[in-house]
């Protein structure tokens, strides 16, 4: 067992002949890199870089349109996640560019932590009808596709804008040959699907694979390893999360998203439509798909658009091309009270952990020696 | 009539007598009786004389006055309700510029359909704060307004105190190399009513830190090199702290790890994705003092109830690059800033 203080050492004395660039692709393990200060403890030529593991920055702005019509329209009540409530959209449904928006105008919309809570809200309210909005990952989704398969009151409907993590990080690498050195993939997704679920990633991109946990001694481990494959040019599978994650995953789990879910082409927001990246309800469940009960928006009569385009730069952020602080719009016209993109929104989006933790500053200042080493006793 | 619609008023439908009334507001029969039976005997006799003006000693030579008002939702969680919160709010907004309270007014506006049994609740606790910390309530006014127009109950109040002198603390005072204290764990009053007031399907022994910081303060008033204490309530240590660098124009250093968080508070915090730092505290005081003091002020507070988990937590820093702001020295031995609050904390997906 490696001791934190060994693990720093270490990391910090493996030689490397060229830069690292180790591309992370969910928003948990960039809040806890970033809240641990790890770029400040690394040598400079390790670079951890954010990619596209946020579901809140990634759903469609149409998925979240559909919500705010339904919220206003259709006097039902949105049960949503509640860092979907800030999301913007490029476009205003009777003047509400977010949930949160319509809320205010007195939409009824409940944040909640979990589907249990929008099934308790059906049951407490039966004559009100209830949407959920089912925003995630993998692992969001399991405990969603548990709660859908049992019997559910008739009152809740679902608006589903779930996603595999896989093929968008398939995507990434696909499409940006030669950008990355190494992966640390999400120890949550992983918990559900298994290690094996990433082997892709060795045996298509040739590139080392972590999959770590969410404390900074996990993503300590991950980190080192992959510096180890890196100097050592040997290309494992390498699991930082052993407590939780096992190699082919939890059965049970990927058995109930199976049963409840397709796996279908879908659109994610600053990406564009990836192959078989989506979860749609399985056809024995399609009586619970709410746009089999309500009519889609009238485009012509409420629609109007903001004219505060999602700026280009967000799909490079979610790409891994562009740190966030290196975007224009970041920290003067996009900031967290006033997102002009998604990534801005949720405490897992890279420009809001980035924006708030004065991330790239504190680098800078460290790079021209200017820190004071302060020592406390308690 | 020709012009005038009849409307279905809420205040017309039937009441049970446990439920505030409309009329109950109107200054008439309803009002004194609900004055009677709910305020009269509660709080000292100068409220009970029911004058317009209450007139009382005073010991001065300063008058230090504050004015806060109380709407939190719900009005009662785990550790206090409404009514104890208003009267500590105002004590500890007095005890922090060095006054010792002495009198409060209160005003009371309560939504129709309020229930009585709540009321008294509310007003029992507000008197046995008022009798634990020695203030005298000595004014009243109570309004009822609409179903509708209001969230239950909410409390004015403006608090007066003796004071020595001018306010005696302040950041003008503050020079780099001086320490940053906390009297005790960070978040415990915003974590408590954001779980009371949402069901996440979280529980636990989470309980709000509302209490009087007086002692606390009154502890280390006469110690020469203090130069700064406040009590961070909305928005926790970081607006507090970023008020201060803001103000004074220095670097406010922190170690993260030095920094008290209860485990049930950082549990809900991890789960929920909020930050602890810009949580509200409602029984805390930050200090900022010389380095030569800094041990006998936490040696003071240790020894008091409320202070026992005091930590010293971070210094004002010269580093004249970061000037402003608010860094954090991880537990890892990284470095971040402090976030700011930005709006009000919403569960994340994951």
């Amino acid at each position: 067992m490696y001791s934190v203080e060994s693990l720093l050492d270490l990391i910090k004395k493996t030689p490397l002949t060229k830069p690292l660039r180790i591309l992370n692709v969910c928003g948990g393990h960039e809040r806890a890199i970033t809240r641990a200060g790890f770029r400040t403890l690394f040598q400079h030529n390790i670079h951890l870089i954010p990619g596209p593991g946020c579901p809140v920055c990634i759903c469609p702005e149409e998925d979240i349109a559909f919500a705010i019509h339904l919220a206003l329209n259709e006097n039902v009540v949105i049960a949503s996640f509640g860092d979907m409530l800030r999301v913007p959209i490029d476009c205003a449904i009777d003047g509400c560019d977010s949930l949160i928006a319509a809320k205010n105008s007195g939409a009824d919309v409940r944040p909640i932590s979990s589907v249990q809570e929008a099934v308790s809200i059906a049951i407490g309210e039966p004559e009100k009808a209830v949407v959920f909005f089912a925003v995630g990952f993998e692992t969001t989704m399991a405990p969603v596709a548990a709660a859908l398969l049992a019997d559910l009151p008739n009152n809740l409907k679902v608006l589903l804008s779930g996603r595999l993590t896989w093929p968008a990080v398939a995507h990434v690498l696909r499409s940006q040959k030669d950008t990355f050195d190494a992966l640390i993939a999400p120890g949550h997704v992983a918990t559900i699907m298994g290690c094996e679920e990433w082997q892709f990633v060795i045996d298509h991109h040739d590139l080392p694979v972590s999959i770590s946990g969410f404390h900074p001694e996990s993503l300590l481990l991950s980190i080192h390893a992959l510096i180890k494959n890196c100097s050592s040019r040997v290309i494992t599978l390498n699991n930082s999360y052993p407590e939780v994650v096992k190699h082919h995953g939890n059965s049970a789990a990927k058995t109930l998203l199976k049963t409840a879910f397709t796996q279908v082409d879908a659109h994610w927001r600053g990406i564009g439509v990836i192959p078989r990246s989506g979860f749609s309800l399985a056809a024995k469940l399609s009586h619970l798909d709410v746009t089999n009960h309500y009519e889609p928006i009238d485009s012509s009569s409420r629609i109007i658009q903001t004219g505060l385009k999602t700026p280009p730069s967000c799909e490079q952020v979610i790409l891994g091309q562009m740190a966030p602080d290196g975007c224009p719009f970041f920290g003067k016209e996009c900031i967290p009270a006033s997102p002009k993109g998604a990534c801005m929104v949720s405490d897992e989006g890279a420009c809001r952990i980035w924006y708030s933790t004065g991330e790239r500053s504190v680098i800078e200042v460290i790079e021209k020696g200017n820190t004071q080493k302060v020592e406390i006793k308690s | 009539m020709k012009g005038i619609e009849r409307n279905n008023r809420a205040s017309s439908e039937p009441l049970d007598t446990d439920t505030i009334r409309l009329a109950q507001g109107n200054g008439g029969i309803l009002t004194k009786k609900l004055i009677n039976d709910v305020f009269k005997n509660t709080a000292n006799k100068e409220l009970d004389l029911l004058h317009d003006a209450a007139s009382v000693t005073f010991a001065g030579p300063f008058l230090s006055m504050t004015t806060d008002s109380f709407v939190v939702s719900p009005y009662t969680f785990p550790g206090g309700n409404v009514g104890a919160l208003s009267i500590y709010g105002t004590v500890n907004d007095l005890a922090v510029v060095g006054a010792t309270p002495r009198y409060i007014s209160t005003a009371f506006i309560i939504e129709e359909g309020f229930s009585m049994t709540a009321l008294k609740e509310v007003v029992h606790k507000m008197h046995q704060a008022a009798v634990e910390t020695n203030v005298a309530i000595i004014t009243g006014d109570t309004k009822v307004v609409p179903k509708g127009f209001g969230g239950g109950v909410y409390i004015n109040t403006t608090g007066v105190g003796d004071s020595q002198d001018t306010p005696i603390w302040d950041t003008s005072l503050i020079r780099p190399g001086d320490h940053v204290l906390v009297s005790g764990s960070v978040g415990d009053h915003g974590a408590c009513v954001l779980l009371a007031r949402e069901d996440y399907g979280l529980h636990g022994q989470l309980k709000s830190d509302c209490a009087s910081v007086f002692p606390l303060v009154n502890a280390i008033r006469d110690l020469n090199g203090v130069r700064f204490v406040r009590d961070p309530t909305r928005g926790g240590l970081s607006v507090l702290l970023h008020d201060v660098a803001t103000e004074t124009g220095f670097n406010i250093e922190l170690i993260e790890n030095n920094i008290p968080v209860r485990p049930e508070v950082a549990s809900v915090c991890d789960i929920l994705g909020f930050d602890p730092f810009v949580l509200a505290c409602e029984g805390r005081v930050i200090a900022i003092v010389s380095p030569d003091i800094s041990s006998e002020v936490l040696t003071h507070w240790r020894g008091i109830k409320n202070g026992e988990n005091a930590q010293h937590i971070g210094v004002i820093s010269k580093n004249t690059d970061l000037k402003g702001r608010v860094s954090i020295i991880t537990p890892m031995g990284g470095r971040r800033f402090m976030s700011e609050l930005e709006d009000e904390p919403l569960p994340r997906i994951c």
